[in-house]
C-alpha cells in the first residue's frame, strides 16, 4: 500500500469497508499483518514468530510507571509459555473464571471484560479465535479480533511474555499452564501501544472493544424509577451488566466491607426475580463476584434465613448453595450497596442467538472539520445547523405490556474516533453530545435536504444526550412516539476537529440515514455562446486588453482581474495569484492555446460578474471576506448542491482562518464548474460513474 | 451526575514508534516539530515559510519563491482526513520527495540556466519515475512553464508534487490493476477539488 495516499486514501478506505471489510466476518488486519500468511512462513521456515511491531522490549511495557529502566520493569525478561512449563495449554474445558487472575497491573475493569467474556462461549469466540494451541502447527504466533470504533480488527501477536522472578507479570491463570488469558492481554495492549495504557480503562470501554456492543450507565443513587425493567430487558437481550462500588480512596481499593462485599471491583448482574416473600412480591437481583469467591453476607445470601420463607417450588431453581461467588440480595439493598450499574448492549452481529431479542443497529462515520462541520452546540445558533445531521424513522412503537405510553425506546451512541492518534502526543477528548428534533410536516419523507439555521431558531429540541461531556462516548436511552426524528451530533465548542461514530439502537424496526444533498449543478449552457451574441462594447474592451494577438494571457488576465478588483473596494483580497489566474485559463482555454480568446473570455467575464454578487449576498457581516461557514450556501446560490464531505474538502482547500476571499470564491467555483462537466464527459449515458484510463487522468487532474 | 473515571492514559501507537526510530529520523521529527508548532500539523503558510527559507539559500535554483496557493495545493494532494495540514508521516513523505527532485533538478538543468527548459523537462520526470506521453509533456510545459517554456524551481516541485499525488491515488483505486479506474461524482469531486 502506498505510505501517504492523500484522499484517495480515504476514498479507498470507504471503498473496503462498504465491501464489509471491518466488519464481524472480515476483520482489518492491524498494521497489515496476515496471521494465516505469518503463521506459514514461520512453520516453512521452521522459527518461532518475533512480532517486529511490538517487539518483546522495555518500551513496550509502558512509558510512565512501566517505562524502561523504571523499578518496576529492571529485570524483566519475555518468555514464551514453552519456556514457563512443560505442557502449556491455549484453552482447556472452555474458558472459567480461574483463568483470571489480577497481575501487577491496575487493570480488574479488563478483568470484568474478560470474565464477561467466559460467561458466553459465542462472546469468547468473537474474540478468541479458534484453531489456536500450542500443541498442533505452534509457531509462537496467536492472534485477537476486538472492535475499534466501529470496525474489527485482527490483532497478531508472538506469545513472548513479560516475566518478573520467574512469574507472568500480568493476568495469568490459577493453575498457571492457561495462557488465553495473558496472550489476549498482550494483544489488547499491542492495540492500545502498551500495557501500561491499559491501567485505568473505563469498564464500559472494556465492554464495548471486546463485543461491539454500546454501554449505558447508571448511578444508582439517582436511579430511573423502572431501573429493574430496564435490567430485566437487558437480561434477556443477553447484554453484559456490571456493577461496582465506588471507592472513596486509594487504599479502598477491593477492601471488603463487613458484609463482604469488594469495593472498587467490578461484578456482573446474572439475574432477576421476584418472589412470593411474606405474602408480597420481593424484588430480588442475582450479583457474581467474577474471583468466584467472596459472596455476600447480608438478607438473601446463600445461606441465610428469607429462603425458608418461600415456598419450595421457587427455591429449588434460585438458590445455589455453594461458594461460587454468585449470591442473591434485596433490589432495594443492591442499590443502597452498590453505586454503580454499567450496562453493555449487544449488537445482533456479536450474538445471534434468536431466541433473544435484540437491538437493530445503524452506524455512521461522520467528521467536524474548522470552518465547515464543526458547529458546536446549540448554544452556538448561527454555525450549530452546519454539523452533520442524521434522520431516524421510528416505525413500531415497543410491545410492553407494562406501560400504556405510545413510545418506542431506542438508544444513541456517539463515539469520537482518536482521531489525531498518529499525530498528537496526549488524547484530547472533546466535549460531545447531540439533539434531536422532530421532523417538521414539510420535510416528512424526503432525504435530501440539510436543515438551515432558521430551523433550528424556531423550534427547539425533543430530547438530548444527557450531557455533553469529554468521554470517548456518550449514549442515552431515549423514548419517542413514532416518526421522523433528525439527531444532530457536535461537539461543546464550534471549530473544535474530532472524527465520530454515530451509532443507533432500535428495539423494533426504525431506519436511519444521513440527510444531506444530493451531488448536482445546473451548469449554464455556456457553449451555447458565439461571436456575434458579444455586444460591441465587450469587444473594443477585449481587443485592448488582449493586445494584438487578440488573445488574452495569463499575465493580462490577472493585470485585468486585479484592475477590476481595485475598483472594488469593498472586497478584501490579496488579489489573483498567477497560480490562480494560470489554472482558470487552463480550466477555460477549450482550443488548448494557454489563452483566453474572445468567446472564452466572455464566459469567464459572465461567470466572475454573476458570482461577485452572489459573494456580496453572503458576506452578510459585509467584512469584504465571507465566512466559510456561509460558502455552502454561496455554492448553492451559484448553482451546486454539495453535501457535508465535499463542503468540508473545499473550506480545508479555499478557506483561510474560517474566512474565504473574493479570489479563493472565484478559483473555487471555475474549477468546480470545469470539474462537474468533465465528469459529464467521462459519463455520457449518465450512470452515476465515469470511466477512464491513466492518461485521461492524469489529462483532466494536472491541468486543474 | 456521573463523574467520569480519569480517561485512560493515551494509548498510541506514536509513543511506541518515537522509541523505534532511527537518530535521523529523529532528527526530522524535532525539525517538524519546530515547524509544525504547537498544533503538531503543518498548514499551507508553516509549508510555504520553510520552502522559501530554503530556496534562498539555493542561488542556482531560480523561483520568485513558492506562492501561498501553490503550498495550498501540495498540502490538499497530501491530506489523508481533509484537514488542510500535513501529520508527520504526510509532511515526511513530502519532505523525502522534495528533497529527491531538488537534487534531480540541478543534475537535468543541463546548460545550468537555473531552469528546466521545455527540451529538459522529459528526461528529469522520466527519471523521477513519470514516463509520460508527448501529450501529457506537452501539456504540462503549457500549464506550468512560462512563455518561453522555462521550468522554474518553485513550479518544477508544485509540478511533481501533484503528479505524484495523483499516480498514487489512481494506483490506489485501480485495486484489479487493469489500467482504468471508475468514481462516482462525489468521489472525483474529492480527488480532483482536494488538490
Amino acid at each position: 500500500m502506498y505510505p501517504s495516499g492523500g484522499i484517495s486514501a480515504t476514498i479507498h478506505a470507504n471503498r473496503l469497508r462498504a465491501e464489509g471489510m471491518g466488519s464481524k466476518e472480515q476483520a482489518l488486519h492491524f498494521s497489515n499483518q496476515d496471521y494465516e500468511a505469518l503463521k506459514q512462513e514461520c512453520l516453512d521456515s521452521g522459527c518461532l514468530f518475533e512480532d517486529p511491531c511490538f517487539p518483546a522490549e522495555p518500551p513496550s511495557l509502558g512509558f510512565k510507571e512501566l517505562a524502561p529502566y523504571s523499578s518496576k520493569t529492571r529485570d524483566v525478561e519475555w518468555k514464551r509459555p514453552t519456556e514457563l512449563t512443560d505442557d502449556p495449554q491455549f484453552i482447556v474445558g472452555g474458558a472459567t473464571r480461574t483463568d483470571i487472575c489480577q497481575g501487577a497491573l491496575g487493570d480488574c475493569w479488563l478483568l470484568a471484560a474478560i470474565a464477561s467474556l467466559t460467561l458466553n462461549e459465542r462472546l469468547l469466540h468473537r474474540v478468541v479465535p479458534h484453531g489456536q494451541s500450542f500443541q498442533d502447527d505452534y509457531a509462537g504466533i496467536f492472534h485477537f479480533q476486538f472492535w475499534q470504533f466501529g470496525e474489527w480488527v485482527d490483532v497478531v501477536i508472538d506469545d513472548r511474555l513479560p516475566v518478573k522472578d520467574g512469574e507472568i507479570m500480568f493476568v495469568h491463570s490459577a493453575e498457571g499452564n492457561e495462557f488465553w488469558s495473558a496472550l489476549l492481554e498482550k494483544a489488547y495492549a499491542k492495540l492500545n501501544g502498551s500495557y501500561e495504557a491499559l491501567s485505568g480503562g473505563s469498564t464500559t470501554e472494556g465492554f464495548e472493544d471486546f463485543t461491539g456492543g454500546v454501554s449505558e450507565m447508571y448511578e444508582l443513587r439517582k436511579a430511573p424509577k423502572d431501573l429493574h425493567r430496564i435490567i430485566g430487558k437487558a437480561l434477556d437481550r443477553g447484554s453484559l451488566l456490571g456493577c461496582s462500588i465506588d471507592i472513596t480512596s486509594a487504599f479502598d481499593m477491593e477492601a471488603v466491607t463487613f458484609k463482604k462485599l469488594v469495593k472498587g471491583h467490578a461484578y456482573s448482574v446474572t439475574g432477576l426475580k421476584e418472589v412470593d416473600f411474606r405474602g408480597n412480591m420481593e424484588r430480588l437481583i442475582r450479583i457474581r463476584n467474577p474471583w468466584g469467591q467472596v459472596e455476600w453476607t447480608g438478607a438473601w445470601s446463600d445461606n441465610s434465613p428469607e429462603w425458608d420463607e418461600v415456598d419450595p417450588s421457587e427455591r429449588e431453581d434460585l438458590h445455589l448453595q455453594m461458594e461460587d461467588g454468585e449470591f442473591w440480595m434485596s433490589f432495594s439493598e443492591f442499590k443502597r450497596q452498590f453505586s454503580r450499574l454499567e450496562i453493555c448492549n449487544l449488537t445482533p452481529d456479536a450474538l445471534s442467538e434468536d431466541s433473544l431479542g435484540h437491538w437493530n443497529t445503524m452506524k455512521f462515520y461522520g467528521a467536524w472539520r474548522r470552518g465547515s462541520t464543526a458547529g458546536g452546540c446549540r448554544n452556538h445558533p448561527n454555525t450549530f445547523w452546519i454539523n452533520p445531521q442524521y434522520k431516524i424513522t421510528l416505525l413500531e412503537e415497543d410491545d410492553d405490556p407494562e406501560d400504556d405510553e405510545v413510545a418506542c425506546s431506542f438508544l444513541v451512541a456517539l463515539m469520537q474516533k482518536d482521531r489525531r492518534r498518529y499525530r498528537r502526543h496526549g488524547q484530547d477528548m472533546h466535549t460531545i453530545g447531540f439533539a434531536l428534533y422532530e421532523i417538521p410536516e414539510e420535510y416528512r419523507g424526503c432525504q435530501n435536504v440539510h436543515l438551515k439555521k432558521d430551523f433550528f431558531l424556531k423550534h427547539s429540541s425533543c430530547a438530548r444526550s444527557e450531557t455533553f461531556i469529554n468521554l470517548r462516548e456518550v449514549s442515552t436511552r431515549l423514548r419517542l412516539p413514532p416518526g421522523e426524528y433528525l439527531v444532530v451530533p457536535s461537539t461543546f465548542e464550534p471549530s473544535k476537529e474530532a472524527d465520530f461514530v454515530l451509532r443507533v439502537f432500535t428495539e423494533k424496526q426504525s431506519e436511519t440515514e444521513e440527510l444531506d444533498e444530493e451531488i448536482s449543478a445546473d451548469l449554464g449552457d455556456d457553449d451555447e455562446i458565439t461571436e456575434d451574441d458579444i455586444d460591441d462594447s465587450f469587444k473594443s474592451m477585449f481587443a485592448q486588453l488582449a493586445g494584438e494577438d487578440m488573445e488574452i494571457s495569463i499575465q493580462e488576465l490577472r493585470t485585468i482581474l486585479n484592475r477590476v478588483l481595485s475598483r472594488h473596494k469593498d472586497l478584501k483580497t490579496d488579489g489573483f495569484s498567477v497560480e490562480s489566474c494560470r489554472t482558470m485559463v487552463n480550466l477555460m482555454d477549450k482550443d488548448g492555446s494557454a489563452r483566453l480568446g474572445l468567446v472564452e473570455f466572455q464566459i469567464l467575464w459572465n461567470k466572475i460578474r454573476k458570482w461577485l454578487v452572489i459573494f456580496r449576498d453572503f458576506d452578510l457581516d459585509k467584512s469584504g471576506a465571507m465566512s466559510s461557514y456561509e460558502m455552502r450556501l454561496a455554492v448553492e446560490a451559484a448553482g451546486f448542491k454539495l453535501n457535508n464531505r465535499l463542503n468540508q474538502i473545499l473550506v480545508a482547500r479555499y478557506a483561510e482562518n474560517e474566512m474565504i476571499d473574493f479570489d479563493n470564491f472565484i478559483c473555487c467555483l471555475v474549477k468546480l464548474e470545469a470539474m462537474f462537466r468533465y465528469f459529464q464527459q467521462f459519463d455520457k449515458e449518465g450512470s452515476g460513474e465515469a470511466e477512464m484510463n491513466i492518461s485521461e487522468w492524469l489529462y483532466l487532474t494536472m491541468c486543474g | 451526575q456521573f463523574v467520569p473515571s480519569d480517561p485512560p492514559p493515551p494509548r498510541r501507537p506514536v509513543q511506541y514508534a518515537e522509541h523505534n526510530e532511527s537518530n535521523e529520523e529523529k532528527q526530522f521529527r524535532r525539525v517538524f516539530q519546530q515547524l509544525a508548532g504547537d498544533d503538531m500539523e503543518v498548514s499551507p503558510s508553516e509549508l510555504m515559510n520553510i520552502l522559501n527559507r530554503i530556496v534562498t539559500k539555493h542561488q542556482d535554483l531560480k523561483t520568485e519563491g513558492f506562492s501561498i496557493e501553490s503550498c495550498r495545493s501540495m498540502v490538499a494532494v497530501m491530506d489523508e482526513d481533509s484537514t488542510g495540514k500535513l501529520g508527520f508521516h504526510e509532511f515526511k513523505h513530502l519532505w523525502d520527495n522534495i528533497k529527491k527532485w531538488q537534487a534531480m533538478y540541478k543534475t537535468y538543468d543541463s546548460d545550468s540556466s537555473g531552469f528546466i527548459s521545455a527540451d529538459e523537462l522529459p528526461n528529469a520526470f522520466r527519471a523521477a519515475g513519470f514516463p509520460l506521453n508527448d501529450q501529457l509533456f506537452s501539456m504540462i510545459i503549457r500549464r506550468y512553464s512560462d512563455d518561453n517554456g522555462n521550468l522554474d524551481f518553485d513550479n518544477y516541485i508544485g509540478c511533481l508534487v501533484r503528479l505524484d499525488a495523483m499516480c498514487r491515488a489512481f494506483k490506489t483505486l485501480d485495486r484489479d490493476n487493469n489500467g482504468t479506474i471508475k468514481v462516482n461524482v462525489q468521489e472525483w469531486l474529492q480527488l480532483t477539488m482536494y488538490s
